[in-house]
């Protein structure tokens, strides 16, 4: 199996027994399923009831899910990892999600802790590279020393730790002024640092050779922090969170507005007239706002109009409602429809084969929907008149 | 065609749902002090030496001076004073309790500047300025300011 950010699928799905957290799963009933395509997918069926977790990897059909996520390898583990934004995958449709999505952003994060990759062998380079960090000034008062490692073997090398005045550098080769020089292999040296062979033994055997003053060797244990595998992947931790608000959202449009999608169902366009600056409104508002009265009455307008600005979208924000990203470029038009006050255009689209050809001034009329309820959507768009 | 107040047979009611990816950074200081609520049951705050100020939530600079002050790190004590407070009366999915709840704004020993927090264990219209409250730490972690569950008064 390919391995995406330094994990494969397998592991992901195999340590899922082990990060499963049962006090997270109380009440909960559900088979998770996962369709992951490709050649290095497969397909997953995570079921838990009662508190138990099964995790088979499935050859057929998934059955009986109660979720289903479709996506490929490497936006899973990406996602799994933290590399992508689940968000954003869901939304360029890298994600697909089919039935509940509550269970994935409300269930599944409390039912497992979270996956971190298999760890990365550690070099003698890693160690060395993080000395400077580990090292504390407060345990180093008074003490001028270099410490030479002479490290053999895969992945060695020759360094040179320099501890003067409260401050440490590490520098490249074995310095001609070493205080101290430790040669040993990088396996040892690795297990030292990790804890995993003990000092005093290793020189016994010979493990370790010391050369120079053994003092500023046994000193040099206490001035740095052991040697913590995380450290490498970065010393903090950062809080990050992500979170994917769902708000309920309820329009009414009152009679006035109403009207208007009454309007589109008969392929109309009903404005407000206002009774005293006779200016159209579209769509219709119960107010002239300029001359602050009631307009009760409606005219019918187009449904043909003059073209008067353009907006070419080349960058989409993502639908509200859908949290997808539409098609670009794409353009908004103003549309001056017959009948209108001049000032007051009616923005709306235009046809996506007729936006190279579309300017200031061309006659544009609309193309409905088939099928027309009485919304938004009733009205597809404006294409050019000819 | 006159529009009548009573004439709801043009009206339509069109529903839908906002779903925005959000993704918010606490940065360094705002990780370090969330990290000690979550890990060590410890508020942290930045004291400004020149204006003699602990702050807390913690921020990166004193607002009086522009002092950086993110290496000046106190811990306050987990126990404090309500300054102020609201009830909170309404139901509405994004806010952490059912209403009625209280929230309210305490001042910690050894802290210049209050923040807010939730009160429980106590019926609100009970709730006074002046109250000695304590912080209940939470047994999940969500990372956020909400490590604290509650405070409740002593």
């Amino acid at each position: 199996m390919t391995e995406y950010y330094g994990s494969k699928l397998e592991d992901i799905f195999n340590s899922m027994e082990d990060r499963f957290r049962p006090e997270g799963a109380e009440g909960v009933d559900a088979i998770f399923c996962y369709d992951i395509a490709g050649e290095d997918g497969g397909k997953w069926q995570v079921s838990v009831k009662d508190k138990e977790l099964r995790v088979e990897k499935v050859e057929g059909n998934l059955k009986g899910c109660s979720v289903t996520i479709i996506t490929d390898p490497e936006t899973f583990i990406g996602v799994t990892l933290g590399k992508i934004d689940a968000g954003e995958a869901f939304s360029s449709g890298k994600i697909k999600v089919d039935g509940d999505i509550g269970l994935l952003t409300n269930i599944l994060p409390k039912l497992f802790t979270k996956y971190t990759p298999p760890a990365k062998d550690v070099t003698s380079k890693d160690i060395i590279d993080t000395v400077v960090e580990r090292f504390r000034a407060d345990k180093a008062e008074g003490i001028d020393i270099v410490i030479g490692y002479d490290i053999t073997g895969e992945g060695g090398g020759k360094w040179s730790v320099i501890v003067k005045d409260g401050y440490c550098s590490v520098k490249e080769g074995l310095d001609p002024n070493c205080t101290v020089t430790m040669q040993m292999d990088a396996k040892v040296f690795v297990g030292l640092n990790l804890g995993l062979i003990d000092g005093t033994a290793a020189f016994t055997s010979g493990k370790v050779k010391i050369e120079g003053d053994m003092g500023a060797a046994a000193l040099s244990a206490g001035m740095f922090e052991r040697f913590k595998v995380g450290v490498i992947e970065g010393a903090e931790e950062l809080i990050s969170l992500k979170c994917l608000p769902s708000i309920d959202q309820r329009f009414a449009t009152g009679p006035v507005m109403g009207k208007w999608f009454d309007g589109l169902k008969e392929k109309k366009f009903y404005a407000t007239k206002c009774p005293v600056c006779g200016r159209t409104q579209i769509p219709p508002r119960e107010i002239c706002a300029l001359c602050r009265v009631r307009c009760t009455d409606f005219v019918e307008l187009g449904p043909k109009g003059t073209v008067t600005l353009i907006d070419d979208v080349y960058y989409a924000s993502p639908d509200p409602l859908t949290g997808e990203v539409r098609e670009t470029p794409y353009a908004g038009v103003y549309i001056v429809l017959d009948g209108a006050s001049e000032e007051e255009a009616f923005a709306h689209e235009i046809k996506k084969e007729d936006i190279d050809r579309i300017k200031p001034g061309m006659r544009v009329r609309p193309v409905w929907a088939e099928k027309r309820v009485g919304s938004y959507k009733d009205l597809l768009y404006f294409e050019i008149d000819e | 065609m006159a529009v009548h107040k009573e004439d709801t047979s043009h009206c339509y009611v069109q529903f839908g749902r906002m779903a925005l990816p959000n993704q918010y950074f606490a940065g360094r200081v705002g990780s370090r002090f969330i990290i000690a609520l979550r890990d060590e049951h410890k508020i942290l705050g930045v004291r400004c030496d020149k204006c003699k100020k602990v702050f807390v939530p913690p921020r990166e600079y004193c607002e009086r001076c522009m002092s950086r002050l993110d290496d000046n790190w106190v811990e306050l004590s987990n126990e404090g004073v309500i300054t102020n407070f609201t009830i909170v009366r309404y139901n509405d999915k994004h806010l952490p309790r059912k209403a009625p709840y209280v929230l309210a704004l305490i001042k910690l020993d050894g802290a210049d500047t209050p923040f807010a927090h939730i009160v429980e264990g106590i019926d609100p219209s009970k709730v006074t300025v002046g109250m000695r409250v304590k912080a209940v730490f939470a047994k999940e972690t969500t990372n956020t300011i909400l490590d604290i569950d509650h405070f409740e008064p002593l």
